[in-house]
């Protein structure tokens, strides 16, 4: 199987062939689920008049009022009509996103105006806290996932990503509280990111430990090592050691006023520039500079990439640590980016999550990101269809994030392939 | 050389085994030993039986600020006050800790070993039942056995309390109350709050609406664990943008998440906090507490390990604490106390005396129910010093903590 993927694009899904592409496959699946909605969600909405979508943060402001039962019909055939061109035309290109996203919307669309319609304290959803909220969760699982890509790319395996995190949160409201400076605050969680990275690149790069292994022994230790300083320290002083500054939010003049995406892009703190900037920056280097290449080379042939005078090591040991620091400060913004104070396991798996979008955004940063953002979605979707008031209940609401990932995972992508040395440690013979 | 890299791995696996114990270690450490302030208070008198009082937390650890963080407050004041008392814990990371954890404290031979939290119910009756002749007590569960003692809150009455305040308090006339895990000894806040402010909207004829929690469907927002704070945040964040301005997280720590926010918006909204006085337990957040759903644990389990001390506490009965024994309480407003109107107040306490008299009813599906095995008189003794009690369910009044 190996020697046959080998020349598809690293992490790219590997092609299927015959009549059922993946295209195929996507557009039936669409457009049953595009007429299920409109059959379900439509009758359900029946009693209940309109849904009001605002493009602000709050309940006033512009809005759109979609009649509930008329708009989930609409939306859900919409949905089944896209399925029906993918269906009919059934070729991977370029459209093949787009009309993936397009089905994608009009089910979540179709599902909303049954649901905004039918709530009990509102029925009303501000689009513009959806999209804030959307990117507040998705934020650390962005920074992790980007850790995840630097060291698998060069072929380390990081299932450390939730010991990073963890660390990186810790460090930053301990030491941004001591020195009262979110900045302090921030050098200490990369700081303590590369700490935990350090431990994973020695022991996997020379020592030659297991690597899953020791990432699941490295987030143990995390855990243990912060919650044993948290306990014994932070949460007995409180004011002293876990009352950290918060990163003030800076607004763009101009962007923050869009509607809907304004508030959630242009108007956040630090940590919302740089994780943009960070994606974009890892993507270029990545696919465009010679380190990108050395990177990529290391991580699928890395006796090749020796032979021809690539410091294999040395490139491993680079991308293990600065996936530490990228990691650490996406855990600080857990505390001195949101609520300035660390409890212990505050990550909550947060960590594996990213790891998940890691490999469903198929090793590359823009696909972890939008991997990271979906999760986020429905995040905060679950999340606000439970304050207005929605008839489902709560248990089922929680699940949300977690199916949508499955579902996109073994669904939407497909098969994929890690980069071919990940996890392998490579021995100079 | 060759033989140096066979050697590598070996060399790691030791290093890796280093780390994972030491995790493991560090975790236990964190949880192991109480900070010394025992025999705080002065000479301590000796009286009773030696005693060993162990606790056990749940998974939201001893400094959640919260009712784990009470009850150990309430059996370290037992042991400053009687120095034949001695009193340990343990924190449960998981849910899966509690059987060990409990196991555990049978065989060191606790005197009583007092359970914190619903969650660890089936652990308790387990064990309990495993060990007939060791005593347990546990809060916020009613477990109907002979060695267990089950202390319990009407938290309900509070919640009313907490619930009207906020319908009068709140000016966008929308407040909000959100939860850790939906579990009956957190719906409980969340059922009175709902219907103080049902109660509210009757006798003024308002509108004020409650999100997060609807009483009828028993469905609402939950944070899914008691330690997320940002999971707290966001959903506060949702609660705010659909115009709440008072929120009542029951969410132990995860809550915290909303106290920050609630101060980063700079009064924008109010948080009323639960278990413990919130400027008290999390006093930098005390300039967003209009006030606290208080359940005095500590006072409770003091009076559980004083007892044990006694040799007066009686397995399969119980205590429940409601507004009428101080069990439940609504704290004091500290910062807001100038905010509050003060016709507000005077409705407020009139209220708490029409729910002792019994004028108005609180009720709630996830109320307590009495214990129904042994002597059927769920009686504890009131006060430390542990006295025996005459009459009634009675958890002692907060003068000890």
């Amino acid at each position: 199987m190996a020697t046959l993927t080998v020349y598809s694009a690293p992490g790219a899904a590997v092609p299927t062939t015959g009549f059922w592409t993946r295209a195929r496959k996507a557009g039936l699946a669409f457009l049953v689920i595009g007429v299920l909605a409109a059959g379900i969600f439509g009758p359900l909405a029946r009693q209940h008049k309109s849904a009001r979508f605002t493009f602000t943060q709050t309940i006033t402001g512009a809005h759109v009022d979609i009649p509930a039962q008329p708009g989930a019909i609409a939306f859900g055939l919409l949905c089944a009509i896209a399925g029906a061109i993918l269906l009919a035309w059934g070729r991977a290109a370029r459209m093949l996103v787009l009309l993936i996203s397009l089905a994608l919307v009009f089910l979540v669309l179709s599902f909303l105006c049954w649901q905004v319609a039918s709530g009990r304290n509102s029925t009303v959803l501000p689009l513009g806290d959806l999209s804030n909220s959307t990117v507040k969760a998705a934020l650390p699982l962005v920074f992790g996932a980007l850790g995840g890509v630097l060291c698998e790319r060069s072929g380390v395996i990081n299932v450390a990503i939730e010991g990073q995190l963890l660390t990186g949160a810790f460090a930053g409201a301990l030491f941004g509280t001591i020195f009262s400076s979110s900045w302090a605050g921030l050098i200490a969680a990369a700081l303590g990111g590369v700490f935990i990275s350090a431990l994973l690149a020695v022991l996997a790069i020379r020592y030659l430990v297991d690597q899953v292994v020791l990432g699941v022994v490295l987030n143990l230790f995390a855990l243990g090592f912060t919650g044993f300083v948290f306990t014994q320290l932070m949460a007995q002083h409180q004011d002293k050691y876990n009352f950290a500054p918060v990163f003030p939010s800076w607004q763009v003049p101009g962007l923050s006023r869009i509607p809907i995406l304004g508030p959630a892009f242009f108007q956040g703190n630090f940590f919302v520039y740089l994780a943009i900037a960070l994606v974009v920056l890892v993507h270029v280097g990545l696919f465009q500079t010679k380190w990108g290449l050395r990177t990529r080379a290391v991580g699928e042939h890395p006796t090749a990439a020796d032979t021809v005078g690539i410091k294999v090591y040395r490139i491993r040991y680079r991308n293990v640590l600065l996936a530490g620091v990228i990691a650490g400060i996406g855990g600080a913004y857990l505390t001195i980016g949101d609520v300035g104070n660390f409890n212990a396991n505050q990550t909550s798996g947060r960590g594996f999550i990213a790891l998940a979008a890691l490999i469903f955004g198929r090793w590359s940063p823009f696909g972890a990101t939008l991997a990271a953002l979906l999760f986020g979605f429905s995040t905060a979707l679950a999340q606000v269809l439970s304050v207005i008031g929605s008839p489902i209940p709560q248990e089922f609401l929680s699940m949300l994030p977690y199916v949508a990932t499955i579902v996109a995972v073994a669904g939407l992508v497909g098969r994929v392939r890690a980069p071919a040395a990940d996890g392998k440690p490579y021995l100079k013979g | 050389m060759w033989k140096e890299i066979v050697l590598r791995p070996a060399r790691g696996m030791r290093l890796v085994s280093v780390l994972a114990v030491g995790g493991l270690v560090l975790a236990a450490a964190g949880c192991g030993k109480p900070p010394a302030k025992n025999n705080a208070n002065g000479a301590p008198s000796a009286s009773g039986k030696p005693t060993h009082g162990c606790m056990v937390t749940d998974t939201g650890g001893i400094n959640d600020r919260s009712f784990n963080s009470s009850a150990w407050k309430g059996m370290q004041a037992a042991a400053s006050k009687n120095s034949n008392i001695k009193v340990d814990f343990t924190q449960s990371a998981s849910e899966a800790d509690y059987q060990p954890n409990l196991n555990n404290f049978v065989s060191q031979k606790c005197d009583l070993i007092v359970a914190i939290g619903g969650l660890m119910g089936d652990a308790t009756k387990a064990s309990a039942q495993a060990n007939p002749n060791q005593k347990y007590a546990i809060v916020d569960d009613n477990l109907p056995l002979a060695n267990v003692f089950s202390i319990q809150f009407d938290t309900a009455q509070a919640g009313y309390l907490a619930g009207y305040l906020a319908a009068g308090y709140s000016k966008s006339k929308t407040v909000a109350t959100y939860g850790g895990i939906k579990i009956p000894p957190v719906t409980i806040f969340m059922d009175g709050f709902v219907d103080g402010v049902a109660h509210y909207n009757q006798v003024k004829n308002a509108h004020v609406k409650v999100l997060g929690w609807d009483k009828a469907a028993q469905n609402g927002s939950f944070t899914n664990d008691f330690s997320d704070q940002n999971k707290g945040r966001s959903l506060s964040d949702a609660f705010v943008a659909q115009g709440a301005d008072v929120i009542m997280p029951v969410a132990g720590g995860a809550g915290l998440g909303t106290a920050a926010a609630a101060q980063q918006a700079n009064g924008k909204y109010s948080v009323i906090w639960v278990d413990q006085d919130g400027c008290v337990s999390a006093a930098q957040y005390c300039s967003v507490f209009l006030s606290t759903v208080v359940k005095n644990v500590a006072d409770a389990t003091q009076a559980a390990v004083a007892e044990t001390s006694a040799g007066t506490l009686q397995g399969g009965t119980g205590s429940i604490g409601t507004l009428a024994n101080n069990g439940v309480q609504l704290a004091p407003y500290h910062d807001f106390d100038s905010k509050v109107p003060a016709e507000l107040k005077t409705e407020v306490d009139k209220l708490k005396q029409d729910i002792i008299s019994g004028a108005i009813k609180v009720t709630s599906p996830a109320q307590p129910m009495p214990p129904a095995v042994g002597s059927g008189t769920a009686s504890v003794a009131p006060s430390a010093s542990a006295v025996p009690s005459s009459s009634g369910s009675a958890v002692p009044s907060p003068s000890a903590s």
